[in-house]
């Protein structure tokens, strides 16, 4: 049990509750608590048991997030794990506080810790008592910016430089600005800024590659079209397509129509939530990255609050507006590393000219993660480090979470080094990137491409409000209202200026290194070294060399930069070696075909790559419903039709694995078992789990029961289960799923949209199962639900044979009757403003008729 | 942030200004308040921002950007929308000493780099600095705080302006026993005799901060200039410190070659403000110890907020006629291109003395005049000052300038063939701004100065090349803004104090 002043915010509690801590009482936050209402600053009167009591709350909820991150569910299981890195603190504090705990850079011994506290002190209680103290306290500025704070490295002074800079073409304003970056007091909040170049062999700049290739490498940052307005995210991608760099979807998806022209994102992101993920999105990518975790916010994901998510925004992510979406934090199909090579090899067939990259962010051990992807086939990996991310990322994420990409990309360029595994895959680095010296030592410690998000977004006019959650984003970039977007001044040339600069300056530091191209200096860490000059006095005890070694020193045989392509063993799948040849004339023609297919466990993604042959062909409307028609015996492997289009039906007679119709894109998958199995389906396993993960659109049929997470993050399917296991249905945003059967536990968790419709003879046993959080329990009445749920029973007897579904059509008026609609209490709001909207809009077209026949 | 949605809602309002031919009947304060729910739905339009640039105060392009004393803006912005005065009060104290004065004088730099200003018409930020501090007045929070404890060390503050009174200020809260040398009658500097009444009222503001200072603990002593009646070394030896604020007061004149120069009806504009100032206290203008403008035309040359000063002035003492020369061109009435924000935008503004003499003269039917509706001339030179055989002033001569062809290697303007003008005038005040410190202190005590003569010492430190001599404010910036004084004032007494204790807890 801990009684101290210090505590105050939620990191705090999990530090010292991750250390061991059982209670901690921290009596100066409620003196503070009490302060303030003593002083009036509290608007409601709090008693001293809700002072108390409220201040517990809000702390609990930021562990359970804190938690929720992490992948822990009890308190007892984060209590003593010590999941934490240090980052800057000595050896000596480590062992006698934090043993275990990894501390890289070595740092502050207890003498400086108490140098740091004195002068804590020192602001409440003057040591010189003849000044009187005014009764505030300086603000710090530890979020926002002040003046005489802490160091931001975007002040008002580096974004008015930039935003010269870009808007301009000022090459002076930029070399202001980069050095106020480079050379300026921050430079000490980063560890870059603690590094200095060795002198090199210079060469002519001439000799050095040009600016227009360097820029090939940049990228832009996963910023989601919903978080960002669509003239900014758009901007973006037109700034990117025109210098032949990348801009990113982020995770909210991507409207079709900007896939035709230079609109078009070239890296189309897949993250947990699955926003928007058609087969259709997938193919119009030239990248798609699986996003792991943020460099800001590791363990968390979006997190678009409902008034940002309107129609046209919901329509991209295949939600309903309105209504708020949180990213889950793990993706449901990714429990292990042979889960994301399954997912890389997923994306692969489902466009296979797309590179497929794996998101990670920087963390000790990110090294071996990094092999694990390389192994599972990742063409790129990137290495997130914790200074980006948004405005609007909780506090404890933006002040606690994440670490420097300078000690991620070095790591994990010194692992792939040492396997061998380096010329297999491309490495990229972001993260608060903003000058060509930033981009000189994220390359000269492993990366041969370069992510920057906040900059590009500032020389479009964003001045960081840290407004970003609240839609008032004023300049009309993190906000979806029409009045402020229509505030939004930024152009394509803003971005393209900047980074030319950026490369430009790049080119310069390479000339003097005696670099001819990015390929040479990749890795080359030996060049750097640590600046003691400019040491600030809590900086003097750490130590950089594990980050400035060269890890082709040891390894000379091992390639440093990416020089191969994985082999990822496409042309093994029946899609490439039977179905594509097969149905390459109904590809061309539509013309109907139906196989015979004798499929196994090992064929993978069956038919993904078909359907992204016809989207090919065809665009997101694909094929009429059964063109494609593929009987399948036998057991089918992971992830059978998988982003399978409209027009493309899969018949598996047998069973089937995991993924079963992971981001159905529209086609039509019907399982049943073969005729003379004896188990009955209802009681038996026939699907494996997260089967219908992330579909938008289409159908499935499943005689038998699905195992677990079905339909999880389903916004668009219609699908029928003879039974479901845990988590079925957990964040669903849209779509009809009919449970013939049991139900696991935490059903409807999360679910923020469609309906399902569950047989529960025993409605005590349901409502047990169901997570009640979200959505109501209602009976089936209405008589369009009546029809609806019908059609999708008699559809279901017709596609599987199911008896069960027969029996209950056959006895229907009190079959009915056992029914129960579950639907989201959001999603029935929306419905019915849906509804009022368009008996408003049908009212006032028949207003002039009312009028005159007034 | 109160409210997030405020800046959507509400339109910026600032404080009222009294009907310009109404107050041009007295010498009292032009400026009224705002309602409190109108102040409080002005602090509403603050953002909060998370960079709040109006906090900034410091150069970009050679201007202030932000506010130079780094007044915590979106605190009591936010504040005032709460309603919770008495803590705006002290956020606002805790950086500014004295904010009745820059609510009422100052060009609020701050409003210039707000960040709603981008797009909308900026925070009413000044309107709220003087709501905050007039409340606090008016509802009795502002009371003398002296020093718990006295350290025992004298320190003597040369000029009692703003940047003397800021430093006078904190160095008193510090526990020093502060001596404040001024060589005219009254305490104040420009803030008593330059800056005229009916912009920042003398005895109900002015000496009102003067008088709680002394009960503080600090001691004025007028009428004594250091240099003549006390000889500046013996000052350092009657001290452990001190602190120059002797302003900037050697003025511009760029005229001293032109015909007509020595003709009885020209002066500088501070002689004509500073006698008004002292009559009107002394005596009402009973003694008539003013420069008087009444039944002239009169003639200002120079555009800033001494020229304006100048028109108001005159205006109040019955001139017949009044017109403002100045050479620049009209600046564009929005932010040109190279202009950017969060830079103070050099855009076309009116002062209360333009639109006093709008309101009250014809200026479509002046001859000669080009604005229809402001008594300025721009891009005007003059060329001659005239007179009859008394040597009397009697009008001047003027040609117009164009600032878009420079002359390579000479003028950054060339004068329009065939353009001049003759204007008529009694009176004419030079309003062209300060050379620099006058130097006989410096000259005693051996203090070095840069080569615009102003007193050598470094922004942020403050010690010149004399132990325990420190300087502040105009004499060591060149002339500026009552506000980056309060800056060098405050900040020259935290280095003073250091200097004098070997640690400050002052900011």
């Amino acid at each position: 049990m801990l009684e101290t002043g210090e505590a105050r915010e939620v990191h705090h509690f999990c530090l010292l509750t991750g250390f061991g801590a059982d209670a901690i009482s921290p009596y100066l936050a409620f003196d503070a608590i009490r302060d303030a209402k003593d002083h009036g600053h509290l608007k409601e009167n709090y008693s001293e048991e809700k002072i108390v009591a409220t201040y517990r709350e809000g702390i609990a909820k930021g562990m359970l997030k804190v938690m929720g991150k992490m992948g822990i569910s009890t308190l007892q299981s984060y209590k003593g794990a010590q999941i934490f890195e240090a980052l800057g603190l000595s050896p000596e504090v480590i062992d006698r506080c934090f043993a275990g705990t990894a501390s890289r850079i070595r740092g502050v011994n207890f003498e400086i810790l108490a140098q740091e506290l004195l002068l804590r002190h020192e602001q409440g209680f003057p040591s010189r008592t003849e000044t009187k103290r005014l009764p505030v306290l300086p603000n710090n500025g530890l979020v926002h910016w002040r003046h005489g704070g802490e160091k931001h490295g975007w002040n008002p002074f580096t974004i008015a430089e930039i935003q010269q800079a870009a808007r301009a073409g000022d090459k002076n304003a930029y070399r202001r600005f980069a050095t106020l970056i480079n050379e300026g007091e921050q430079r000490q909040g980063t560890l870059r800024g603690l590094m200095k170049f060795r002198p090199g062999n210079s060469i002519p700049l001439e000799e050095v590659e040009p600016a227009s290739e360097i820029v090939r490498r940049f990228t832009t940052g996963a910023m989601s079209y919903g978080s960002i307005s669509a003239e900014a995210h758009e901007s973006i991608a037109i700034a990117m397509n025109t210098i032949g760099g990348k801009s990113n979807t982020g995770e909210g998806g991507e409207n079709y129509e900007r896939f035709a022209d230079n609109r078009r994102s070239a890296i189309k992101q897949v993250a947990s939530g699955r926003f928007g993920v058609t087969s259709w999105y997938l193919t119009n990518a030239d990248e798609l990255q699986i996003k792991i975790a943020q460099g800001a916010k590791p363990g968390e994901g979006g997190e678009l609050p409902g008034h940002k998510v309107d129609k046209i925004i919901a329509a991209t992510r295949h939600s309903t507006p309105g209504v708020g979406l949180i990213s889950p934090p793990p993706h449901h199909d990714i429990y292990s590393i042979e889960d994301l090579a399954q997912l890389i090899f997923d994306l692969k067939n489902s466009n296979p000219s797309a590179r497929v990259s794996v998101k990670l962010v920087s963390e000790v051990g990110v090294g071996t993660i990094a092999a694990g992807v390389a192994k599972g086939h990742a063409d790129k990996i990137l290495i997130s480090g914790d200074g980006g991310g948004t405005g609007a990322s909780p506090l404890t994420s933006i002040k606690h979470a994440g670490l420097p990409w300078e000690l991620g990309i070095s790591e994990t360029h010194q692992t792939l080094v040492k396997n061998d595994l380096r010329s297999r895959v491309r490495l990229e680095t972001d993260g608060q990137l903003r000058t060509g010296r930033d981009m000189v030592i994220a390359c000269l410690l492993g990366a041969e491409e370069f992510g920057f998000a906040t900059a590009p977004l500032i020389t479009m006019g964003c001045i960081m409000m840290r407004k970003c959650h609240l839609n008032t984003c004023p300049v009309g970039i993190a906000t979806q209202d029409p009045v402020l977007r229509a505030k939004f001044t930024g152009q394509p040339e803003h971005v393209i200026n900047y980074l030319f600069m950026v490369a430009e300056d790049a080119r310069e530091i390479m000339a003097q290194l005696g670099f001819r191209s990015i390929d040479e200096m990749v890795g080359r860490a030996d060049m750097l070294d640590w600046n003691r000059e400019t040491q600030h006095w809590k900086a003097k005890l750490l130590d950089l060399s594990m980050v400035l070694t060269r890890a082709s020193s040891k390894y000379p045989n091992a390639g440093t930069f990416c020089t191969r392509a994985q082999n990822h063993g496409l042309e093994e799948t029946l899609d490439q070696s039977y179905l594509l040849k097969e149905c390459r004339h109904s590809i061309e023609t539509g013309e109907r075909i139906t196989l015979d297919v004798d499929i196994q466990n090992i064929d993978r993604a069956f038919g993904t790559t078909l359907s992204h042959e016809v989207s090919k062909k065809w665009g997101p409307q694909g094929l009429p419903e059964d063109t494609i028609r593929l009987r399948c015996r036998g057991s089918a492997g992971q992830s059978v039709g998988a982003w399978a289009v409209k027009g493309v039906t899969i018949e598996v007679i047998g069973d089937a694995n995991d993924y079963v119709g992971k981001g159905l894109s529209g086609g039509k998958i019907i399982v049943y078992p073969p005729d003379g199995s004896t188990f009955t389906p209802r009681d038996n396993i026939i699907l494996g789990n997260v089967a219908l993960y992330g579909a938008t659109e289409g159908e499935a049929y499943f005689r038998g029961m699905a195992a677990e997470r079905f339909c999880v993050r389903n916004s668009g399917a219609k699908a029928v289960v003879e039974g479901v296991g845990d988590h079925g249905l957990e964040y669903m945003t849209g779509g009809r799923v009919v449970v013939l059967g049991d139900t696991g536990r935490n059903f409807a968790a999360g679910m923020s949209g469609g309906i399902a419709y569950v047989y529960a003879p025993d409605k005590a046993v349901f409502n047990m199962n169901c997570n009640h959080e979200l959505v109501d329990l209602d009976p089936v009445e209405h008589v369009d639900d009546v029809a609806e749920l019908k059609e999708l029973l008699e559809k279901h007897h017709i596609y599987t044979g199911s008896t069960l579904a027969r029996e209950m059509l056959d006895n229907w008026d009190e079959e009915l009757g056992k029914f129960i609609k579950v639907m989201p209490r959001d999603y029935k709001r929306a419905m019915a403003e849906l509804q009022a909207e368009e008996a408003a809009a049908a009212a006032g077209e028949s207003a002039p008729e009312n009028v005159l026949a007034h | 942030m109160g409210k997030p949605t405020g800046f959507k809602e509400y339109s910026r309002e600032t404080y009222r200004e009294r009907d310009p031919l109404v107050r041009l009947g007295d010498w009292s304060e032009f400026a009224e308040p705002l309602p409190v729910d109108h102040l409080q739905k002005q602090g509403a339009r603050c953002m909060d921002c998370g960079i709040p640039f109006c906090h900034t105060g410091d150069l970009l392009a050679g201007m202030a950007a932000g506010c130079p004393v780094h007044n915590l803006i979106p605190e009591w912005n936010d504040l005032v929308y709460q309603d919770d005065w008495k803590t705006a009060l002290d956020r606002l104290h805790k950086t500014n000493n004295f904010p009745e004065f820059t609510g009422r004088v100052c060009p609020a730099p701050c409003e210039g780099s707000c960040t709603l200003g981008i797009s909308e018409p900026p925070v009413a930020i000044k309107t709220i600095e003087k709501a905050i501090i007039d409340r606090g007045f008016k509802e009795g929070w502002v009371t003398p705080q002296p020093p718990k404890s006295r350290t025992g060390k004298k320190v003597a503050v040369v000029g009692s302006g703003p940047a003397g009174l800021a430093a006078a200020a904190q160095l008193n809260q510090a526990g020093h026993d502060v001596t404040i040398y001024e060589r005219a009658d009254r305490p104040g500097g420009l803030l008593m005799y330059g800056i005229p009444n009916m912009k920042l009222e003398k005895e109900k503001v002015v000496q009102r901060r003067l008088e709680l200072l002394e009960a503080e603990g600090v001691k004025f002593i007028c009428n004594t200039e250091i240099g003549k009646d006390i000889h500046a070394k013996e000052l350092m030896e009657r001290f452990d410190a001190v602190v120059l604020a002797v302003g900037s007061t050697v003025p511009n004149d760029f005229f001293a070659k032109t015909p007509g120069r020595d003709l009885r009806g020209i002066h500088f504009a501070m002689e004509f403000l500073t006698k008004n100032t002292k009559s009107l206290l002394d005596s009402q203008h009973e003694d008539r110890g003013y420069i008087s403008a009444k039944g002239k035309n009169i003639l200002v040359i120079g555009g800033g907020d001494t020229g304006t000063d100048c028109i108001g002035t005159s205006l109040r003492h019955g001139c017949k006629g009044v017109v403002n020369f100045e050479i620049v061109p009209q600046p564009p009435a929005a932010r040109p291109a190279n202009n950017p924000w969060p830079q103070w935008p050099k855009i076309y503004r009116q002062d209360y003395g333009h639109v006093e003499a709008a309101a009250k003269f014809d200026y479509e039917h002046v001859p000669g005049k080009t604005l229809p509706d402001d008594p300025r001339e721009y891009s005007i030179q003059t060329t001659e000052f005239l007179g009859d055989e008394s040597g009397n002033l009697i009008g001047m001569k003027t040609v117009c300038v164009d600032w878009s062809r420079p002359i390579p290697g000479g003028a950054p303007f060339t004068v329009v063939e065939g353009s001049e003008k003759t204007w008529p005038g009694e009176l004419c005040f030079l309003a062209l701004g300060f050379r620099g410190p006058e130097q006989i202190i410096a000259e005693q005590l051996g203090v070095d100065r840069d080569p615009r003569s102003n007193f050598k010492a470094e922004y942020g430190k403050y010690a010149t090349n004399i132990n325990g001599v420190f300087a502040a404010g105009d004499c060591r910036r060149g002339q500026s803004l009552v506000v980056w004084a309060i800056n060098e004032g405050r900040e020259a007494a935290r280095e003073c104090d250091r200097y004098l204790m070997g640690k400050t807890n002052l900011p």
